[in-house]
């Protein structure tokens, strides 16, 4: 065999083991009798090689500090129910870089009544919706607009997330309160006979970060996602909401 | 299922990142069509075939992203040219050598390739793609992968000055681009 008879693409493939059995040994063959062909493997051998190494470096650079957060962001809200909206993604407050805390419990009593769980087959069926009744929260839930931080002094720190109307056009607000204790505690009430009502509370235990943990975050949407929560109003929507409610 | 299908996105971040610049050769860009990527890859989940190669999945839906700003920003009238011999140069900080400087030099001949030529030396030989993997990512037939990648290491070996073989070897294919 001569020269001419492998390709640029042959010998290419060849170096890359991408040739058939057959057309390996050929090549092979050739090789052993013909050291300019075997000089062509060597070149697409080392192409390979120096394109490789060439380009290691931009693997070594660390990925910028904003887009990994960005990207952890959209990955750790992502749920099992592909249709949820990321409804977090867009909430800048939100830094939930902990892990899973194995400390998520679900309130059962004390704060609100109502238990949801981690599951979307959970229904949000009406119990207990109990009343908001401390005073300092009331406001806060009445004033504060979403991405603000109101201290309450010994109940805490509340932090307004966002707010939305459920299905039924009720004005909603979710919100966190990071108790004295370092606990957390993540809400959802809504207005309802001129009070406001919990609906959905959740107490992420103790983190240190002062954010509430994911998980109890995806047990969040999948109950907003049950309730046909809208997206989170804007902030002139919401400023226009609860000036209606103080009314 | 979505946890782990996240966490194997995460990892693959610095190569979505490396394969970005090479494409666009701008690392704003490169960042922000990295973005985009993976909120196209949650967003279109289900139709990830477990088994396959995700980092194959992730960097088709990628170039496909940045073909699309390309396109949209022609239509716009808007510039896209992004000359930048450099791009693709690793901003690591490390000490200039004689052997780093050859690195730079080997880059910097990868990134005046054709586009059309990079981005399958890219995913070859750089992200071990197979010629098929490689042709499902672009969408075109094996036979185009291959000449394209050859002429993209005939260039690269030429620019570096190791290949003797070059010139006599050409006659196979009567031209060069």
């Amino acid at each position: 065999m001569t020269e001419r008879d492998f390709s640029d693409e042959t010998l290419m493939a060849f170096a890359d083991g991408e040739l058939s059995a057959d057309k390996q040994k050929a090549v092979e063959e050739a090789i052993e009798k013909d050291e300019r062909l075997a000089n062509r493997v060597a070149g697409f051998i080392e192409s390979r090689s120096m394109a490789q190494n060439a380009l290691k470096p931009l693997l070594d650079e660390p990925v910028p500090a904003d887009l990994k957060a960005k990207i952890e962001e959209m990955v750790g809200t992502e749920t099992n129910v592909t249709a949820l909206p990321r409804r977090h993604a867009s909430t800048p407050v939100r830094r939930w870089a902990m892990p899973l805390a194995a400390s998520l419990a679900l309130v059962v009593g004390g704060l609100g009544g109502y238990l949801a769980g981690t599951s979307t087959t959970d229904q949000p069926a009406q119990v207990a919706l109990d009343a908001v009744n401390q005073p300092e929260i009331i406001t806060a839930l009445n004033t504060a607009s979403s991405g603000s931080e109101t201290d309450l002094g010994a109940s805490g720190l509340f932090r307004a997330i966002a707010s939305y109307s459920d299905a039924n056009n009720t004005l909603c607000r979710e919100f966190e309160i990071d108790r004295v204790d370092r606990s957390t505690i993540v809400a959802v009430a809504c207005r309802s006979d001129a009070d406001w009502k919990y609906r959905f509370t959740v107490f992420a235990g103790q983190s240190n970060s002062g954010y509430a943990p994911a998980s109890s975050l995806e047990a969040l949407d999948a109950y907003l996602n049950a309730v046909g929560a809208s997206e989170p109003m804007s902030v002139e929507a919401e400023a226009a909401a609860l000036e209606a409610i103080r009314q | 299922m979505a946890d782990e299908f996240g966490q194997q996105m995460v990892a693959l971040l610095p190569n979505l990142r490396r394969f970005a610049i090479s494409l666009c050769r701008s690392r704003d860009i490169a960042d922000d069509l990295v973005q985009t990527t993976c909120e196209k890859a949650l967003a279109n989940h289900s139709s990830y075939k477990p088994g396959t190669r995700m980092d194959a999945w992730l960097f088709r839906i990628l170039r496909n992203s940045w073909i699309d700003r390309v396109r949209r920003n022609r239509t716009e009238g808007h510039a896209v040219e992004i000359d930048d011999a450099n791009a693709l140069i690793g901003q690591d900080g490390q000490t200039v050598t004689e052997a780093r400087l050859t690195l730079d030099e080997t880059a910097k001949s990868i990134a005046a390739l054709p586009d059309d030529q990079r981005e399958v030396l890219l995913l070859v030989c750089v992200e071990s793609l197979s010629y098929r993997e490689a042709s499902e990512v672009l969408d075109v037939p094996i036979g185009t992968v291959m000449s394209r990648l050859a002429r993209a290491r005939k260039k690269i070996s030429e620019d570096m000055g190791i290949d003797a073989e070059v010139k006599r070897s050409n006659d196979k294919e009567g031209f060069r681009t």
